[in-house]
């Protein structure tokens, strides 16, 4: 019998293993479960050294040991729900970069009204895909330890993050900081 | 003392607010400036909120030394005024701006270290000292509590 879904939280700064930590995560899981891998990818190749990397991280996943299914969706996850069944283990990397797409696919970035809206977006987009799935796993970056007043828009950009990622620890039922490849248990039971 | 810090937009002024209900705040971030005497303060909890603007001040102003020795003056001032009244707590929030990629322009290299500076005499002289990542605090320094 399936558990209740679950859903964990990993972060860490750029190139500290966060990634790595969550697909062996995902995949640990999967081999417990005996669930589907899916990797939700959110980056859109805006050039073609992302596309190559994207590219390979995909061949990665889909010749590795493990099966993993790739969904692809830059702003809107929540339409990719219904797709997602309680055999499902999804791992979304990452929220940074969903954050950027859906603050600049067409909106008014000094609207707070919008500002909100795309926050809310984020969050229930994760958390409905969550309550389908078996596990959900959501990745994002720690950038939030130095100047943001600078520019205007790193700091709206930093707010809607710092934000995001305090309800995502609310509502963890896991999370991880990862510090130079090791992981630290910040929240749950191990 | 209580030194309270952590990255932008973790939750730190909702964690303090909790903790210390009611209390006076004095805050960079409406534009206050740094007090040096707090003897007109009628609360006897205050919270001082936003340290690493009044430091980006002092750096603008000062070179690195002479804005320790300020910053270090203030921080006396206002253990002063705590230590005169047991009642009396002070809170200091401070957010940690220390952690990026080396700024490209002088001033904000040397609001850097004096920064990071200011954090560990603050945190020296603090009897307690949390840090709070996205609403979880992580006890840095315990204090005396019974």
């Amino acid at each position: 019998m399936a558990d209740s879904p679950s859903l964990i939280f990993v972060t860490g700064g750029v190139r500290s293993g966060k990634s790595r930590f969550a697909e062996k995560l995902a995949t640990e899981i999967a081999m417990k479960t005996r669930g589907q891998l899916n990797y939700l990818a959110t980056g859109v190749p805006s050039d073609c050294e992302m596309f190559a990397r994207i590219e390979k991280h995909r061949r990665e996943r889909e010749t590795g040991k493990h099966h993993w299914k790739t969904m692809e969706k830059s702003v809107q996850i929540e339409e990719l729900t219904l797709a997602v069944n309680n055999h499902d283990i999804i791992l979304l990397d990452c929220v940074t970069t969903l954050l950027n797409n859906e603050l600049f696919s067409g909106g008014d970035v000094r609207d707070e009204t919008f500002l909100s809206k795309v926050k809310e977006k984020i969050m229930k987009g994760i958390m409905a895909i969550k309550n389908r799935a078996s596990t959900m796993i959501v990745v994002s970056n720690e950038v939030l330890n130095e100047p943001l007043a600078g520019n205007e828009l790193v700091f709206t950009y930093g707010k809607l993050l710092g934000q995001i990622h305090q309800q995502l620890v609310q509502e963890a039922d896991k999370v991880f900081l990862i510090e130079v490849g090791i992981p630290i248990l910040m929240k749950g039971a191990k | 003392m209580h030194f309270v810090t952590g990255g932008a937009f973790n939750g730190k002024r909702a964690w303090v607010k909790k903790t210390y209900p009611d209390a006076c705040w004095l805050s960079a971030y409406e534009n206050v400036p740094m007090p040096s005497l707090l003897n007109d303060i009628d609360k006897n909890l205050l919270v001082l909120e936003g340290i690493e603007i009044w430091l980006k001040e002092l750096s603008d102003q000062n070179d690195a030394n002479q804005s320790r020795e300020i910053w270090k003056h203030h921080l006396e001032a206002w253990g002063d005024w705590e230590k005169a009244n047991t009642k009396r707590q002070l809170v200091v929030i401070g957010t940690d701006i220390t952690k990026g990629i080396v700024p490209m322009e002088k001033d904000n290299r040397l609001w850097r270290d004096v920064t990071g500076w200011a954090f560990q005499d603050l945190a020296a002289k603090a009897e307690k000292v949390d840090l709070i990542w996205y609403g979880i605090d992580q006890t840095l320094k315990p204090g005396g509590d019974m």
